[in-house]
This record gives C-alpha cells, structure tokens and sequence, in this order.
C-alpha cells in the first residue's frame, strides 16, 4: 500500500521541485538581501541562512534513512531499498554542505576553522557512518544482502547518534578551552522568515531529490536485471548439443 | 506424505528473476533428481529449499510447517550438503563431527561416530586434520555428517563429484537407506546414471522455469 | 595482536618526547589507541574461521539460534581483546611509570566494559564485512564512528582512575558505557539474526 503511494508520488516530483525552487528563491532573497546583517557578525551570517536549514535537513534525510530502513525489512521491496540508498546518498551530500558552511562561518565568526563542539563533532561522525554505510553498498555484490546488512547498519547508527551527541557533549563540558556559544545569532522576525523559508524550501527540496534519486537507482538496477539476463540468455544460447 | 511443498516460488537477486512461479511437491521416501544448465539457479533453489535463501514470492513447507515462520524446526530436520564442505581446516574429523551435531542440538557418542566414519570409508583418518583431507575425503566426511544427522529431508548439491567409485556406491547406498525410512532426497546433479540409480523422478531448470522429465527423457541426449 | 599493541606503544612514546607531568595527561589516550587497534584487529577475525569450506553457510542453516551464536562469538571476542589488556597494561605502568595499586579493580572493570562495548557492535560489524570486499578495512570505517562514546568515556574514565580522582568525580563515564553496553548488546543480538540469516 505504501509502495503505491511512492510510485503514484513521483508523478508529482514536478511540484515538489518547483516548489521547493520557490521556496528557496524566497528564502534567499529574505536572506541575503532585504534582512538585515548581524550586529556582531555583519554579512557572515548570512551563511546561517544556507547551514542551519541544511543541517536539519541532513537529519530529516537520516531519519527517512531510518524509517525506511525499519520499512524494507518489514517488507523486503527493492524499491524501498532504492529509498534507503538515496536518502544516504543526499543525508551525506547534505552533511557534509552543512560541515563546510559551518567552517566557512566558523573561522571569521570564532577565528577557528573547527571546534569541538557537540553539535558539529555529532555530524562529522554522522558523516562518517554515512559514508561508511555507502561504502558497505558498494562493496557488497549480492543486492538482496546489501539491502538487509544496510538497513541493519543504518538502525545502528540511528540508534547511535543520540549517544555520541551525549558523550561528546559531556566530554567537552569537562575540555573546554574556551565557552564559545553556537547561539550567536539572536533570533529576530527578520532573520526567522527568510530561515524557516530555507528550511521548508531545503525540506521540500530533499523529497524531490529523493524521488527523482531513488528512480534513478531503481532503473539502474532493472537496467544491470536485463543485462544479467541478456547475458545469462546469450551464454546459454550458444550451447550446442 | 508430502515433505515439500513448494507454492509458486519466485526469487529475485533485487529485480533480477532466477526462479519463475515454481511449484512442486515431494513426497517422503522420495528422491527428486534436478538437472539444469550452469546458471540455471539449482544451487538457487536448493538453498531456498535449505532456508538459507527467503523466496522473493510463494510458499515453502517442509514436513508441513512454513520455512520462513518455522524456520529453526524446519532446520532440525534438514540437512544440505553442499559444495562447499562445511569444514574448519584446523579441527579432525572427529571434532568436526562433534561441532556440526552440537549445532544440531544432537550428541553422538564417540562410537556412532567412529561407525559413521568407517561407514563412509576415512574411519583410518579420523584423527587427521581436515586441512590434509582431499576433495573426495571432505565429501566422505559431509556423508558422515549426513549419516550422523539422520534428516528426514536432505539436499544435495552435486553430490557425485570428486568422489571416486567407491564413493559413489556409498552415497547411493546411503541414499537408499534414507529413503527406506522414509526421508526425502533432493538432489541437483549433472551425473545422470549415477542418480537414475536412486532417483524416483526427476526435472530440469532452465531460465528458472521448472520441467519435468520421464525415464525415457533421461536416456536422450538434449535435456536443454 | 599483542605485539602489535606494543608496537603502537613504542611509537607512541617516541612521537611525544615526554615528561611527567605531560605523560598524564596523554596516558589514557594512548592506552585506549593501542586497545582500539588491539581489539580491531581482533574483532577482524571473529568470522575468518568459518570462511573456510564455506562454514558460514552451515552456521546460517543450522537449527542454532542465532543470537546464541552471536552471544558466543562475543564472549570470545572479549575474552581474548581483555586477556591482551591485562597483559598489555603492566607494560604501560612500566613504561611511563604510573602508580595503579589502589585502582586496578576499577581499571580492570573499565577495561571489560569498553571492550564489551567495542565487541558487541564489532561482532556484528564483523558477521557484515566477513564475506565483503575490502573486509579488513571496512570494519574499522564502520566500527570506530560507532564507537565513540565508548572511546570517549574508557579514556575520561581510566584518566579519573589513573589520576587517582574520586570515583564520584568520573563514575558518569562508567555508567555511560554500562548504557553502552547494554542498549547494543540488545541491539545487536535483536538484529544479528537479519546478518546471519536470510
């Protein structure tokens, strides 16, 4: 039932697109032009406007990861697992955009390309298992074994996630050189539209994505069935008796 | 009695299809003989037929209880013999023995083992390493497990190679034995006088689709 | 696997020219670096007997449970990384000359539950990568990430313990990885059959 739901959605990736573009075009525009610059900060937050919404979506992409790996092994459909693969593969292009705009904001708001922060530590490792869980993808030829072993390595890494955050949180209340607070933008109307407008515009724009990379993943693989097949069916018609 | 039921069994490797819509029944104390090109996917069905593979769609029984809801008492019953020999290379004979029956819940004493393993012919190398077996040694040993295991249905993946005359006698002896109390046999061969000895019917895979051969169907040349 | 963890000692010593006073604080550190790679390489060869004659495939039909399989690969696992521990660690206290008497028990009880920890999700992790490409290195990328609060709180444990601090002070470490512990111990034992079975 909800395998229909997917394949009667991607008709509409369209919408979701276009969508998305308008949000985004909005969201910019509040964002880089008629907001006004931070106080402390000046034009560097603007950079606020493109992490922190991605930052979130990263998330929301990991725990589409997440349901939809608990979904494939209730349910062993391949088109599931193209899901699954593709959220990945945007949650890590997403991380790690949010990892580099952080830095980018980070050195001339802190003097300091990287810190030791909860929160951005928590995502370098995010990024880490979700490399990691597309590296087990590629190296695995079977795809029924890909699809379980992946799904089990994404319930364990989300299942993870929360702990790390902790342990490094406790660890840097212990280590810490200097109290650097990641609030430094105080939130005013000005800064919270065009923000929430890049979220919802990230949000939406990450489900179009997803739909139009999870069919490219499932043509690929009907794609590498036929060859098989045609392979399989050439070998076989050249046994003479 | 029926031992297996298969229900229109398909599987896919993702959206690959090895096996289409099979369905077939094998009664105890029957022996199935399954022929079939390299690549057929016998290996394939044999394995879903040993609960190491799920069916992508259809219904298997074994013994009248669904493998994949079932599956650890379907496996108390089942035994594969396959190409590989199932053996650690640093245990002997014996040990190897006595881990395989361990895992099956089942403790032989050390003189059903010694008589399984002069049964099968290495009674003399039962102190050996595996790691200094032959092919045809390993082979004898699977047999030995078998006896050991006493089944009710057991698979067999190519069973006739790299034994040796004597060998062969023993297997299809030990085949029959089986079959006498009323266990089943499936086995994917390529051997087709050896297995026209001990096999009551008998079909063959081609492009996943299952088909069955008569007597006179095994005397001629072209199966596929 | 003993004689490499030396070596990472060796190395380690010589890479940080050393006093006292610096020693200490970099001591848990480098204790649980030479522990993590012991116990990766370890871990690495949980399944590497069953490769042969394709063992796993008898493993995965066999009537067994599973999980008891997985439980059982995990005590031996722990076993052997703990033995190489306590075997390790005097060399430690001799090389950078600590001062442990009083707080072996608590030490020896760190190093149990971080190795518990490392091995249950290792184990798993190795079930996944034994009939992969690129095993030996897969483990490590998949395993460490994971691992991290264990690392964390073994290395802000034992330096508590080393430094010879109350245990009140660093006890929040230790429960952490007894959460550790036992959150994927349950996880995985849940999950293993998904790896081990079909």
């Amino acid at each position: 039932m909800l395998n229909t739901i997917i394949r009667k959605l991607q008709r509409y990736k369209g919408w979701f697109g276009a969508a998305g573009g308008l949000c985004l075009g909005l969201g910019l525009y509040y964002g880089l032009v008629a907001s006004p610059p931070d106080y402390y900060q000046g034009e560097v937050v603007r950079i606020m406007y493109v992490h922190v919404p991605l930052a979130h979506t990263s998330l929301l992409a990991y725990t589409v990861l997440f349901l939809g790996s608990l979904w494939y092994l209730w349910t062993r459909d391949p088109v599931v697992d193209n899901l699954c693969h593709a959220a990945a593969g945007l949650s890590v292009f997403f991380t790690a955009v949010a990892l580099i705009t952080g830095s980018i904001w980070a050195k001339p708001t802190w003097n300091t390309w990287w810190t030791w922060d909860a929160r951005l530590v928590s995502f370098a490792v995010l990024f880490l298992i979700l490399a990691g869980y597309l590296m087990l993808r590629t190296f695995i030829d079977d795809p029924e074994r890909e699809a379980r072993y992946a799904a089990v390595l994404a319930i364990v890494g989300f299942i993870d996630l929360p702990i790390v955050h902790f342990s490094v949180e406790w660890w840097r209340t212990l280590h810490q050189p200097l109290s650097i607070s990641m609030r430094g933008v105080s939130i005013s109307k000005e800064i919270l539209i065009p923000l929430v407008l890049m979220g919802i515009g990230f949000s939406i724009l990450f489900v179009y994505m997803l739909i139009v990379r999870t069919q490219m993943l499932y043509l690929s693989s009907l794609l590498n069935a036929k060859k098989g097949r045609l392979l399989s069916q050439v070998h076989l018609a050249k046994v003479e008796p | 009695m029926v031992a297996i039921r298969g229900l229109h069994i398909s599987k896919s490797y993702g959206h690959y299809r090895i096996l289409e819509d099979l369905s077939f029944e094998i009664a105890a104390g029957e022996c199935y003989a399954l022929f079939g090109p390299n690549g057929a996917g016998k290996t394939t069905l044999l394995r879903i037929l040993a609960t190491l593979h799920r069916p992508s769609a259809g219904r298997l029984e074994i013994l009248g209880r669904d493998a994949i809801q079932e599956r650890e008492v379907v496996r108390e019953a089942l035994l594969l013999l396959a190409h590989g020999s199932h053996l650690y290379d640093e245990l002997n004979a014996v040990e190897n023995l006595s881990f395989a029956m361990a895992l099956r819940a089942a403790s032989p004493t050390d003189r059903e083992v010694k008589v399984a393993l002069d049964q099968v012919g290495i009674g003399a190398f039962a102190e050996l390493k595996v790691r200094y077996f032959s092919a045809g040694m390993k082979k004898r040993l699977a047999m030995a497990k078998a006896i050991l295991a006493h089944p009710k249905v057991l698979l067999l993946d190519e069973p006739y190679t790299s034994l040796d005359e004597t060998g062969m006698v023993i297997m299809n002896r030990y085949i029959q034995a089986l079959l006498k109390e009323g266990a089943s046999v499936v086995m994917a061969t390529h051997d087709r006088i050896k297995s026209a000895e001990v096999a009551d019917r008998a079909g063959v895979l081609t492009h996943g689709v299952l088909r069955p051969l008569t007597r006179e169907d095994l005397k001629t040349c072209d199966l596929f | 696997m003993f004689f490499f963890a030396l070596i990472v000692i060796l190395v380690f010593s010589f890479s940080f020219s050393m006093d006292q006073q610096a020693a200490r604080e970099l001591i848990a550190g480098i204790l649980w670096v030479a522990f993590a790679f012991t116990g990766i390489i370890g871990l690495g060869k949980s399944f590497s007997a069953e490769l042969q004659n394709d063992c796993l495939e008898y493993l995965q039909m066999s009537p067994a449970p599973k999980g008891a399989i997985y439980l059982g690969k995990v005590a031996a696992n722990l076993l052997f990384i703990v033995t190489a521990e306590v075997i390790l660690f005097p060399m430690f206290v001799i090389f950078f000359n600590l001062d442990v008497v009083e707080d072996l028990p608590v030490l020896l009880l760190i190093f149990f539950l971080a190795t518990l920890g490392l091995s249950t999700v290792g184990t798993l992790f190795s079930a996944m990568t034994v009939q992969i490409r690129a095993r030996e290195v897969m483990l490590p990328i998949l395993l460490l990430p994971l691992a991290v609060p264990v690392m964390i709180a073994a290395v802000e444990a034992t330096r508590g313990a080393l430094n010879g601090n109350p245990l009140a002070l660093y006890r929040h470490w230790i429960e952490l990885l007894v959460v550790f512990d036992v959150v994927f111990t349950v996880v995985s034992f849940w999950v293993v059959e998904l790896i081990l079975d079909s």
